[in-house]
């Protein structure tokens, strides 16, 4: 592939793919911080631009704009609480804590560097095994879905600890939210009690801003007091130094192979990606008790992953015609409208217009550290407003948002009363992400099971003919045991101890 | 950010090629166009292909507003209770518009709306995993006679369901049908292996990377001249397709209508809007109001009994 290099390189370097790189990483940014507008959005929005263009300078410009968009989630998250895309979800755990330390700056740090290195590692990925990680992609039906969600249902006890039964109480109430709205198998709506904008489900964005945003505003309005008026300490950026770096280079890896790898199969999606890496990090930390309390690690678990689902997303799209996401099928139309079309055939036939798309991708990511870095500088003035000035801008600010997903008034009432009740369930330390992954992977926990149903003629055990799904079942049924026996029966095993270890 | 990017846009659009003819008083104001499904989709593209050159015609700026929800049915309601002043329009699909309302107690029907103009109906395909050996319908058929294939697509009482039913029936034999979130899925557990057949509009299909067999339409499609219609294929004369239109509430003044469906003829007819169809492997197709009425009524009613014959019937 190498010899195709100077082609590569005259397709991709010129002033014009230069200026779409820096205009769709500063538009990627700005549509992933804003809660509500997100990545398709910020795609779609762009893409009529992409039709006077040139074939490069469109591509240059819709990469610059996902991978950027992917990133900017992080910046609502960490400095108000408010996960900007549905990605950036497991962000707020230990971001906003660590912003409401003070630390907002490092914090903002963390984040843009292990986006960075999590596009950078899912890229190289992509260039090295995009044709073979394809195959693996493919041989993920229903049934290897189902047991790959019910894998990371396990999750839940991960960001759960201490309080278990709250935990999956919790992840219950996430379950029935996801039955909401229309059901696929059957084409029927369920639980609509014949109000129509319930006919259509209940949309992620609006929960979590109701869960995450609009909580911590009444929670702020419940707890202030003038004497406890959190001071901000220092707004800027800050890059974490190589010596905080080191520990925590295994947990960056590990994070930027999990979104990797799940970004591939189309289905389960970035959220889960993102819990499933949230989830490793915790139990191979040290100090797990940290987690959820401003720990880098989580920060960095969930920051790398999502970012690195970006490359692997890009996997079955490119190679086999498959857009993995929402992001990747407008980016496929875009391709397609400029002549070059994602399958088997492109990397045979178009090999420079492959590589230059690789170059793209390389350079949006370092536009991405770059303009992240210098934006985040402004973002984070925010935090010197006043908390009795910030939290009303952020709750109008999340009602905008969760009503701009849709234009489905609905919305308005699921963020306000998400917001009321998970005030009451954190007043009783009942832990919050647990409603989240269980409504995000609901959905595909429910359709890939009954799907798996129907082609094995409504036969459970033939489940267990696939080998992927056998062995995604043992792991699940020992993780399962190993909690039940209270950590007796995986203590030696590195990685899959529960409790805390000192 | 939405309004404020698409209004920068269609300004630069209308300084670059000089503003369209004033039209008498309507339109004075930006037109809003109800897309009932998610942006990036076929609804919203073929929306997003249209409007441009609209635009340009009526010399107005347009925006889409993407209400997305159960087949299209919820924002097929809110735009259904929508003021008929041609300040609000609709692009429907003909699912959410013809089949929607006799699968489940909905508030609108075929009186709700006013068709303006027909823009695309895009033939489906039966198409398969391009590595299987099948070559024809015939050894598909032949194969499935022998032993249960499975077809896969969007949830029953969409039209790809029931186009694949109405195949199976027109042979004689029966797919076993595996529901997916949608095409795009479908394709994957084809090419997986998992699935066998999916029936999706022609573009659809190509773009997923499989391999049709036959379209299911009188004509052959310009995207791939190869591809045998059903007749030639010696099959039963099956017609399948999915169109959409521009709709206005019911209620709205006839000449607004007349007007608009004269601006959809001028927009479907430039060679901006005619490239880019093709370019999106979208099929063309323009009916004026009139026209459009009586193939909405045809259409409301056919499919009426066929979901009654299928079973799906409220």
């Amino acid at each position: 592939m190498i010899e195709h290099l100077p082609a590569a390189l005259t397709l991709s370097a010129s002033f014009t793919v230069l200026l779409a790189l820096i205009v769709g990483t500063i538009a990627g940014i700005i549509v992933g911080a804003l809660p509500g507008l997100g990545t398709v959005l910020g795609l779609v929005m762009a893409l009529p631009f992409t039709y006077a263009l040139d074939g490069p300078t469109a591509v240059a410009l819709l990469l610059a704009l996902y991978v950027s968009s992917i990133y900017g989630g992080s910046i609502s998250a960490i400095l108000i609480n408010v996960p900007g895309t549905p990605q950036s979800a497991a962000t707020v755990f230990d971001g906003y804590p660590m912003a409401q330390r003070g630390e907002g700056a490092l914090a903002l740090g963390w984040a843009t560097t292990a986006s960075f290195i999590g596009g950078i590692f899912s890229l190289v990925v992509l260039i090295l095994i995009a044709p073979q990680l394809a195959k693996v992609a493919l041989e993920f039906g229903p049934i290897e879905t189902f047991a790959l969600v019910l894998f990371a249902l396990t999750t839940i006890a991960w960001v759960s600890s201490g309080e278990m039964l709250k935990g999956l109480l919790s992840a219950c109430i996430g379950l029935f939210l996801a039955f909401i709205g229309p059901d696929d198998m059957t084409g029927q709506v369920r639980f609509d009690f014949d109000i129509l904008f319930l006919s259509g489900g209940l949309a992620v964005i609006p929960l979590l801003i109701g869960l995450f945003a609009i909580s911590e505003v009444i929670y702020q309005a419940a707890t202030l007091t003038d004497a406890e008026m959190p001071s901000v300490k220092s707004g800027g950026f800050k890059f974490p130094s190589w010596a905080a770096w080191r520990p925590r280079i295994v947990t960056l890896l590990r994070s930027c192979g999990i979104g990797s790898f799940i970004g591939v199969l189309p289905g389960t999606g970035a959220t889960a990606a993102v819990f499933v890496a949230y989830a490793d990090a915790k139990r191979r930390s040290d100090t797990p008790e940290n987690f959820g309390k401003g720990e880098p690690d989580g920060l960095i678990a969930s920051e790398a992953s999502n970012n690195a689902v970006s490359g692997g997303a890009m996997v079955p799209m490119l190679a086999l015609g498959i857009p993995g996401d929402g992001g990747t099928v407008v980016m496929m139309g875009a391709l397609t409208i400029h002549n070059v079309i994602p399958g088997v055939r492109l990397f045979q036939n178009q090999p420079d217009v492959v590589l230059s798309i690789f170059l793209l991708l390389l350079a949006a990511n370092i536009f991405m550290l770059i303009f992240g870095a210098m934006g985040a500088n402004v973002f984070s003035r925010l935090l010197r407003i006043p908390i009795t000035l910030l939290m009303p801008l952020v709750l109008m600010m999340s009602l905008v948002g969760a009503y701009a997903v849709r234009s489905n008034p609905v919305d308005l009432v699921v963020a306000l009363g998400a917001g009321l009740v998970a005030f009451v369930l954190r007043l009783n330390s009942f832990p919050l992400a647990p409603i989240i992954i269980g409504f995000i992977l609901g959905g595909a926990l429910e359709m890939s099971l009954r799907q798996g149903l129907v082609m094995t003629d409504q036969s459970f055990l033939r489940f267990f003919e696939s080998p992927i799904a056998l062995f995604l079942f043992a792991i699940t049924a020992l993780i399962v045991a190993n909690l039940i026996l209270g950590d007796r029966l995986l203590r030696f095993l590195p990685g899959f101890s529960a409790r805390e270890r000192k | 950010m939405r309004r404020l990017l698409k209004r920068g846009f269609v300004a630069a659009a209308i300084l670059g090629l000089g503003a369209g003819a004033a039209l008498a008083d309507y339109p004075e104001k930006t037109i809003e166009v109800v897309v009932p499904y998610a942006a990036g989709g076929g609804t919203d593209t073929g929306a997003r292909l249209l409007l441009p050159e609209l635009e340009k015609v009526l010399g107005q700026s347009m925006i889409i507003k993407n209400i997305p929800g159960a087949g299209g049915t919820v924002g097929a309601t809110q735009f259904s209770r929508m003021k008929g002043d041609g300040y609000s329009l609709g692009f429907l699909p003909v699912g959410t518009t013809t089949t929607q309302p006799h699968l489940r107690k909905l508030t609108y029907d075929d009186n709700s709306f006013e068709p303006v103009c027909l823009t695309i109906q895009d033939p489906m395909a039966v198409a398969i995993d391009p590595g299987s050996p099948i070559q024809s319908i015939d050894e598909l058929i032949a194969k499935a006679k022998d032993q249960t294939l499975s077809a896969g697509g969007p949830p029953p009482g969409s039209l790809p369901h029931i186009a694949q039913a109405a195949v199976a029936n027109a042979y004689g034999v029966q797919f076993k049908y595996v529901p997916h979130e949608g095409g795009p899925a479908a394709s994957k557990s084809i090419l997986g292996g998992k699935l066998d057949i999916l029936v999706d509009p022609i573009g659809s299909a190509i773009n997923y990377g499989l391999r049709p067999l036959v379209l299911l339409d009188g004509k052959r499609h310009a995207s791939v001249p190869d591809l045998p219609t059903i007749d030639e294929a010696g099959g039963p004369p099956l017609r399948y397709s999915i169109w959409f239109g521009l709709f206005a509430p019911a209620g709205t003044p006839a000449e607004i209508v007349k007007q608009l469906s004269d601006a959809c003829k001028a927009a479907t007819t430039t060679d901006a809007y005619v490239q880019a169809v093709a370019n999106a492997k979208r099929t063309p197709r323009f009916l004026p109001h009139d026209e459009f009425k009586t193939f909405f009524k045809q259409q409301y009613q056919a499919n009426a009994e066929l979901m009654s014959v299928i079973g799906l019937k409220k």
